[in-house]
């Protein structure tokens, strides 16, 4: 695949800015590039979904049309988002076989015949439970492997993937790395696009660095390390973690909250843990180890069964996430779009919306002071270095960090004494990931609690003073200090919870 | 108004296919505008005389006022990211309620008018409790609860009361008691206001566009969700309540199902609404220009001596084009 000098821009600002890339079969071609630097726009162009202004793509030397989905999938691309766009209800085969051509007998879907492509596809990503597997049942990772046997049963010769290791665990992963490697073996062209940098270098054969729409790097596998990568991406050196940074909270003091024999379900037994005032306290683990169940019901989303919780050592009622909130608790959550973020909203919208009643004109009666509301968003933008171009520009513009800053800053100003971030840095640029850690550093000494949730372990690394690292529903481990390490917290993750000597926090 | 949100800083890059984009958002934005002044304009140039007099104007706006205040109190609901499909049966039954408790309870005048409105705000209570509580689909709720209205209010008065009904009721929308302006326009004036005030200007206004922007995000914002909502609802209901008890007024007698036909162009005003200014948003001045749109379309084609089939004609039409122009209003908005 040629791509030549394709542009597009949207609104008179430049998404992509004659951008040149070479994609060759059986290779698996690496994009990287901070938030807005053009890797989506390039993908969409690719896919049809968007048309550029200019440029062209060629595949095998012929020209694709501009803005066709159809054009574009039947050249044999295949596109894999972050958002996998399965049917939830439909099972895996139906999935695959969506939009597809199938077999019929008297008019019905003949789903044996029609299956055969898809079964072979299946078997060649090595898809293990059954395709009748209704997709709602299945994990993240099984998910990405649907999607794929469904690109594979459409032959397709290059498979874009978006960020497909952001909700995947670290053996996942790796399934999915072996199966990319296959795959390309196979001849099928691979474009890999992650914020995951080791990642990239250690899969991809090669790597294109988007910045500003414009490619500003190219290079063969082995010709760059991290650093030079990371330098590539944002134009200068990232901070490598010290230890001597962090933070080692008194604790001999009282906790500012804790945690004591929470159980809900099957997803969290038993987890007891304080938090001090200063630190920052992070939850390593793999997905599904129950920590985000465990944020929702510190934040009052859901109910535990049995346990209690203290803030300020007072025992602590939630009855919803209102009340955690009146409590003083907070969750950024991991889904930033679905869950966070009022899209049609503005910026200003999005920040007050918590602290509307310290905005009234006058107390007690319920109107808004827009002077007020106008000065306590600016303050928060600037406090933050939130990049808009105003308090009363839409939310729905801003990148991935700066929105998810401004989910941080609906916080500051509410009388929050427990921020719980799930994944602050999820789809986040490296520049800005940057800044939302010193934002939750800042916070952490000024006396906020803070607990943040993190499947990223380099993430955990940077950012925590102390880890304790979840699995399958229980607190496994606890590292302070320089144990703080990549390495460990991936060892514990691993560590079966029954070989543990009980070091519960 | 809300500060207008800002537009992108740079003019649009001078290509054709920019333009064409630039023309539909206008379009989407201002079209309903613009197709309003055109109406005007269109009327007044072929029936000058009619069209373009005080008397008319005045006879449109008060056509106007009750549409309006039933639109308005649908604006909310669906600003929380809700439907009612109760309002028009809410209305007939409040408005035969509120002449039955004068002519056969014999309550007095305010007492009679007080009960109405807050039976209608409780029925919106009572649909608010379904839909956040029961968590039934709210066009399955309100389109129940209206259907039991209708049966209700035929249990209480099979036949149109008209008798008994006291001379100030019905002069509460004949009299003009500010401006010369009927009592209706007045009341409407007030109510919208009112409306728009709570809806741009108050917590619980923020609060009901937060709710319709992202329910989990504002759930996560520690906005107590389900108190919103029933409190659109409630709304919806006593401005369908204050429609009906007008209506009632107007007509000199409480009559079945009088004011089911107001649920359409309810929808129609509020869809077309939702296209003016603001991509696919739902606000209370976009509301009024919806209805504005229909009232002005009902009297062109009177004036114009359509037959009456026509009506529903314009207004399903209207309707559809509303609610499409709002889909696509919301998808460039979407794009942008």
């Amino acid at each position: 695949m040629r791509i030549r000098g394709l542009t597009k821009s949207f609104a008179g600002e430049l998404a992509l800015d004659h951008a040149d890339l070479d994609i060759e079969r059986g290779k698996v071609h690496g994009l990287v590039g901070a938030n807005g630097a053009g890797k989506s726009t390039l993908i969409r162009c690719l896919a049809g979904v968007t048309v550029p202004d200019a440029g062209s793509v060629a595949i095998a030397g012929e020209e694709l049309q501009r803005g066709s989905p159809q054009a574009s999938e039947r050249a044999g691309l295949a596109f894999i988002h972050q958002e996998l766009n399965l049917i939830p209800h439909f099972n895996a085969l139906q999935n695959m076989l969506l939009g597809a051509p199938k077999a019929t007998r008297f008019g019905m879907i003949d789903w044996q015949r029609s299956g055969v492509a898809a079964r072979a596809a299946a078997e060649r990503v090595g898809i293990r439970f059954p395709l009748d597997a209704r997709v709602s049942d299945l994990s993240v990772a099984e998910r990405w492997l649907v999607m794929i046997g469904k690109a594979l049963t459409r032959d397709a010769s290059m498979i874009a993937m978006d960020e497909p290791t952001a909700s995947l665990s670290e053996p996942e992963s790796e399934q999915l790395f072996a199966i990319i490697r296959d795959l390309s073996a196979q001849g099928v062209a691979i474009l890999y696009v992650s914020h995951r940098l080791e990642e990239v270098l250690r899969l991809c054969d090669r790597i294109t660095v988007l910045r500003d729409g414009r490619v500003v790097g190219e290079a063969e596998r082995g010709a760059l390390n991290k650093k030079g990568l990371v330098r590539a991406i944002i134009g200068h050196d990232v901070r490598t973690p010290d230890a001597s940074t962090r933070f080692a909270a008194d604790r001999s003091k009282r906790p500012i909250f804790s945690a004591r024999d929470i159980a809900w379900k099957s997803a969290v037994k038993g987890v007891s843990l304080d938090l001090y005032r200063g630190e920052v306290l992070a939850l390593g683990g793999l997905i599904g180890a129950g920590r985000t169940e465990l944020a929702h019901l510190i934040a009052g989303v859901t109910r535990p069964d049995a346990g209690r919780f203290e803030l300020d050592g007072k025992p602590l009622e939630i009855a919803d996430e209102a009340g955690a909130v009146r409590a003083g608790i907070a969750l950024v959550p991991e889904e930033r779009r679905s869950q966070g973020l009022m899209l049609q909203q503005s910026v200003g919208f999005n920040i007050n919306i918590s602290t509307l009643k310290k905005l009234r004109s006058i107390p007690g009666l319920p109107f808004v002071s827009d002077r007020k509301a106008r000065h306590q968003a600016e303050a928060l933008v600037a406090d933050l270095g939130i990049k808009t171009p105003g308090v009363a520009a839409k939310i729905a513009g801003l990148s991935g960090g700066n929105q998810q800053k401004a989910l941080i800053a609906r916080w500051l100003n509410a009388g929050t004494k427990l921020l719980i971030l799930d994944e602050p840095s999820r789809g986040v640029d490296i520049g800005a990931r940057e800044e939302i850690h010193d934002a939750i550093r800042t916070l952490a000494r000024s006396g906020v609690g803070i607990l943040v949730i993190s499947s990223d372990v380099e993430e955990l690394a940077l950012l925590a003073d102390r880890v304790l690292v979840m699995r399958e529903g229980r607190v496994t481990g606890e590292l302070t200090g320089a144990d703080i390490t990549e390495a460990r917290i991936i060892e514990l993750s691993y560590q079966d919870a029954n070989d543990e000597e009980g070091d519960d926090a | 108004m809300r500060a207008e949100v800002a537009t992108p800083k740079d003019a649009p890059l001078p290509r054709k296919s920019s333009w064409k984009r630039t023309a539909l958002i206008w379009l989407s934005r201002y079209g309903t505008i613009v197709g309003l002044l055109l109406m005007v304009v269109f009327f007044s140039i072929n029936a000058p005389g009619i069209f373009l007099s005080r008397a008319n104007f005045l006879n449109i706006l008060s056509q106007a006022s009750l549409t309006a205040i039933i639109a308005s109190g649908l604006t909310y609901t669906l600003v929380v990211g809700e439907f009612d499909l109760s309002i028009g049966y809410v209305a007939s039954f409040v408005g035969l309620i509120v002449t039955g408790l004068m002519a056969y309870e014999g309550l007095p005048i305010w007492l009679s008018i007080a009960c109405a409105l807050l039976l209608g705000a409780g029925i919106g209570v009572l649909n608010g409790l379904l839909v956040t509580k029961v968590r039934i689909n709210a066009v399955i709720s309100t389109l129940g609860i209206g259907t039991m209205l209708t049966g209700i209010g035929f249990t209480y008065s099979a036949f149109p009361i008209a008798t008994g009904i006291p001379r100030a009721f019905t002069d509460i929308s004949l009299g003009r008691l500010v401006f010369g302006l009927p009592n209706p326009v007045i009341i409407m004036v007030v109510v919208l206001v009112a409306l728009w005030v709570i809806l741009n200007k108050t917590d619980i206004g923020q609060k009901m566009q937060a709710v319709g922007s992202n329910l989990e995000a504002s759930r996560l914002s520690g906005i107590r969700v389900d108190r919103i909502k029933i409190f659109a609802f409630a709304t919806a209901g006593f401005c369908a309540a204050l429609t009906g008890t007008l209506l009632s007024s107007l007509l000199g007698s409480g009559t079945l199902a009088a004011a089911d036909g107001y649920l359409l162009d309810a929808f129609a005003a509020v869809f077309l609404g939702s296209a003016t200014l603001r991509e696919g948003e739902f606000h209370i001045s976009g509301t009024l220009i919806g209805v504005l749109i229909l009232a002005v379309g009902f009297n062109g084609l009177s004036i114009f001596g359509a037959p009456t089939h026509f009506q529903p004609i314009f207004k399903g039409g209207i309707l559809v084009l509303a609610v499409g122009m709002s889909a696509l209003a919301r998808r460039y908005a979407a794009t942008a």
